[in-house]
Order: structure tokens, then sequence, then C-alpha cells
């Protein structure tokens, strides 16, 4: 109970300092950048995180998230293909390539009656290197698109907010907020299955088809929030293993502990991006420099 | 028998040869300019030096000529080998883009001509000695002076604050290592961001909120009056977005400085 204070408190701590710190003096115009900012960052943070801990239960792997998993890199090239073909986003094209990779990666890790688990990262990792290779060629192609591009594959929360992509943007969240909220219902099966997967069948659930749903739906979840706020990476590696370590292995805390913890974690993220320098940093950089060291710890401990 | 023969063979191949390289000999009569700069090349066609150019970069896109030029690669990564394959008796490179470039050509013995113009004046020496060159220095000469007379600097006791934006996602915009930056100042005008020692800064929303532009110049066709947080900065409110300068004309040192200077001036001072 003391604990889940604890991470409420530092979550609105989060929102406050994400709305209040920053570069200029706080005023009209400048609050509602900062609550996009801030809403941004807990949808991204929040999804991230929870999809990590979805996969990394759903495969029993300390190590999936959805950057190994691929479909990170998927969404960033099908999503830098919209840029360089339409000079904007196409949600559709990031969906497009976060199922279509995640789609491979299941056709090879899958063998009869189950997934190798082992071959689901192995398989990942080369979609990612492949999905590089893909987007660097667009960067080279391009020519103002390349900061758009870079900044994309490492994530910012500051971007621009107009008539042009307002509703879509409300809409994407809106949905992956309720598609988020329908995957939280599985959190007992998903306790089942990372006891083991015999387990699992012996008590009737079909595990082909769950793993299916789950890992399809939070690649589209992950499609989702590339297209918004670019490829964010760390979040949904290192923070479901903070909120397995404060919460044990429980589903039904762990998911939504690493939810508030994600949006925690990116919201300070975002709130160092926009003050460290006069510029404006990717905020994928600070996760990844205030992730390593962090990760490091944990395991050291 | 079977001796001269051969010989014959070999004579006749070393004729053939002979030929061949005669026949370059007379393509390559004239002198051959390879230009990896897309405000030299405007500058070569317009002090008449096109008919030279037998390479160009694939951003060189002025003037119409330039289109049927061979391609050597993009402004940053150029192609040594097709650069060499073209024969050029002189290369023009822009630094510090382009120093590798010119090294790798350099241990080929090819002659290059650096292009790095971080000021007007530095642009004005740098086309009396590239008339030099070629053998065009009055031509040259009279692209200065036609630079020269038409960039005259306006003097404004009250200099508008100007924000240029490049791209919008992210914020991309000038900082004070630009020619761009200069040019401003010139056309009576002061760059909110010239405290940045950089050329394309990336900045944050807030960054330009609080500079509170008098002025935005557009050079990407995004319209951005429609903004989440910008509703109230000076330049919006007072309707002076400018979305019709030609960033070409801004941006790369060369004849069409001219006509940029010229909107830039109206858009800052009418």
């Amino acid at each position: 109970m003391t604990k889940t204070a604890l991470i409420i408190i530092i979550f609105l701590a989060a929102i406050a300092a994400g709305i209040l710190v920053g570069p200029a003096p706080l005023e009209s115009q400048i609050l509602q950048l900062r609550i996009w900012r801030v809403v941004l960052g807990v949808f991204a943070g929040g999804v991230l995180a929870f999809c990590g801990c979805l996969l990394q239960g759903l495969f029993g792997n300390p190590l999936v998230e959805p950057y190994t998993l691929g479909s990170a890199s998927g969404a960033a090239l099908g999503a830098s293909v919209g840029i360089l073909i339409f000079g904007a986003i196409n949600p559709a094209l990031a969906f497009l390539g976060s199922l279509g990779v995640g789609f491979f990666v299941y056709v090879v890790a899958r063998i009869e009656g189950g997934i190798l688990r082992d071959r689901l990262i192995l398989a990942g990792v080369v979609m990612s290197f492949l999905c590089s290779s893909l987007v660097m060629i667009i960067m080279v192609m391009g020519g103002r698109e390349l900061y758009e591009v870079l900044y994309l594959l490492m994530g910012y929360l500051g971007t621009i907010i107009d008539a042009t992509n307002r509703t879509m943007i409300i809409a994407l969240i809106v949905v992956s907020l309720v598609l988020a909220a329908l995957l939280y219902r599985f959190h007992r099966e998903l306790d089942i299955i990372s006891q083991g997967t015999e387990t699992a069948a012996s008590l009737g659930i079909n595990i082909q088809r769950f793993s299916l749903i789950l890992f399809f739906s939070s690649a589209l979840l992950v499609g989702m929030t590339v297209s918004i706020v670019g490829a964010i990476g760390f979040v949904g590696l290192i923070v479901p293993h903070v909120s397995r370590l404060l919460f044990g292995p429980k589903h039904r805390f762990n998911l939504a502990a690493s939810f508030i913890l994600g949006a925690t974690f990116l919201l300070f993220a975002d709130m160092l991006s926009r003050t460290i320098t006069v510029y404006e940093l990717p905020v994928g950089v600070v996760t990844s420099l205030v992730g390593v060291p962090f990760f490091i710890y944990l395991y050291r401990k | 028998m079977l001796v001269s023969t051969r010989k014959a063979i070999l004579s006749a191949g070393l004729l053939v040869l002979c030929l061949a390289s005669c026949a370059q000999d007379e393509k390559k009569s004239h002198y051959r300019i390879v230009s990896l700069s897309p405000a030299m090349t405007e500058i070569l066609f317009s002090i008449g030096a096109g008919d030279k150019i037998v390479g160009v970069t694939t951003f060189c896109d002025f003037p119409e000529e330039t289109r049927n030029i061979t391609k050597v690669g993009d402004f940053s990564h150029p192609s040594i080998e097709r650069i060499i394959g073209l024969k050029p008796d002189l290369v023009i490179v822009n630094l510090p883009e382009q120093s590798r470039v010119k090294r790798e050509l350099e241990k080929m013995n090819v002659r290059t001509f650096v292009s790095s113009p971080a000021s007007l004046s530095e642009l004005y020496s740098e086309l009396s000695a590239l008339g030099a060159e070629l053998g065009l220095q009055k031509t040259a000469d009279s692209l200065v002076s036609y630079i020269k007379d038409n960039l005259q600097a306006e003097v404004s006791s009250e200099p508008k604050r100007v924000y240029v934006e490049i791209s919008p996602r992210p914020l991309v915009t000038i900082g004070s290592a630009t020619f761009l930056n200069d040019l401003i100042h010139m056309a009576g005008g002061v760059n909110i961001f010239a405290d940045l020692d950089k050329d394309y800064p990336v900045v944050g929303q807030e960054a330009v909120i609080t500079r509170d532009p008098d002025i935005i110049i557009v050079l990407h066709p995004e319209d951005i009056t429609g903004r989440t947080g910008w509703q109230n900065v000076r330049a919006i409110k007072d309707g002076r977005v400018r979305t019709d300068l030609d960033p070409d004309h801004l941006m790369r040192p060369g004849p069409r400085l001219v006509r940029g200077f010229k909107q830039l001036k109206a858009a800052i001072n009418d």
C-alpha cells in the first residue's frame, strides 16, 4: 500500500515538474505546450512500459520489449516512408511497419505448438537491423526530411500540435488507452503463462491464440506510439523490471505499476531533454543516458 | 612469318589505341570543371563558364541547364569515382562539408578550388579568385560589383526581430553561422536566434514563443498559423508570417542573393 502511494506521489510530482520546469517562464501559451507534452509523455511512457511488461510476462524473457522484438523499428520504418512520400507521418504506414515486422518475427520464432523464445529475440534484433538500413536509405534520399527522421528514431515529445494532427493524436491516444485497458484484463492468464506454458495449457488456455492476440495487440500499440512521438527506447525494457522489483510477479499490479512508472520516467526524461541544453534533444537520448546506468545498477544489486 | 604477323597485330593495336586517345584529347580540348557546390554552379553559369561544367551534384538545380549535366552524387556524399571518371581539370569543393572529398582528390592530383564563404567579403574575394583561375576576371568582377551594388545594408534604429523556420518537425532555424543571418541584419532585422553559434540549430517551441518574433519567415510548405500555443506570438497576431520567400535565393551565396535580399528587405520593412 505504501509503495502504491509512493509511486503515485512520484507520478504526480513528475506531472507537476513537466508543467512547471522548462526553458521559458510559465504563461498561458507555454502552459498549453507543456500540458500537451505531459499528455504525450504519460501516454507514450505508460503504453511502452505496459507493452514491455506484457511481452516480458508472455514470453518469460527479461530482454523482450517493443524494441528488441523489432516492432518499434518496423513502425519507425513505416513512419519514415510516410515522411518521404507524404511529407508527414502516416499512422497507417507505421502500423503496417510494426505489424509487418511483428508478423515476420512471429513466423520465424513459431514452432509446432508454441514459440521458441530465444529465436524471438534473435529474429527481432535481425529485423531491427534490416529496418535501420532501410531507414538509412530514406535518410540519404530525403533532403530536409533528414532531421524529422532522426528525431523520429530517437523520439520527441515537443512536436507541433495544430489542426492537421490534433484530432488524429487524440484519437490514437484514446484508442490505445482503450486497447491497453482491454489487454489489462488478461492479467490472470499472464500470471499463469509466466508460471510455465504447460500449466497454462492444462488449465485450458489456448496459448497459441492467446500469444497471437497479445503479441499483435502490443505491436499495434507500439505502432500508435511511434506514429505520435517516435521510437523511444529503454522505457519498455527497464520500467517493467523496476515494477517487478517493487510489486512482485503478479501482473495485476505489475502492468498497472509499469504504466505509471513508465509515464513518470518519460516525463522526467523529457523535462531533462528540454532543459539541459539550449537546443531540444530527442527524449530517447535522455532515456538511454539515464536508463543504461540505472539498468546496470539494478543488475549489480 | 609468325613473328611478323604478331608485329602487325601489335602495331595495328597500337594505332587503334593512339587514335582513341587522340579522339579523347580532342574532347578534352576545353577546360573541364566539376562543381560540388550549388551556389558555385550558379556562379559559373553567370560568369560565362557554364559550358565548362561536366559534373554537378544532385543539389545543383539552377539554372535549367544543370539538368543535363552528369550528377556525381549528392552534396554531402559525392562519389569520388564518378568525379575522377569525368577527368576534371578543376573540382570546386565546399568546405567544411566536403573536406574528405577534397583530401581524396588532392591525393590523386586533381586540382581543387575551395568555396566556403562565411561572409559577403569572403564571397567577393572567392569570386575574383575563381575568375583569375578560369581567365574570366572581367565577368567575375562585374558579378562582384552587381552583388555589392545591390546588397547595401539598411540602417535601422529599431531592428525587427525575425524568426526563420527551415523545417517544422523538429523546429530547425538558423543560428549566427549562416549567410542568411547576416542578410537579415543587413535588411534591417535581427535573427532571434543569433545568439546560437551554429548554422542550423534545432530549437524548442517554448524558445520561439518567449523570443516573440515580429516577423516569421517560413521556408517550408507547411502552414504555421494554427499551432497550439502560438496564438499570441506577435508575428502571428499581426499577420506577419511570410511564406513566399524562396530558400534558394536566401541560402545560396550566389547571384540570386540579390533577388533574395530584395524580398527579405520587403518582408522585414513593409
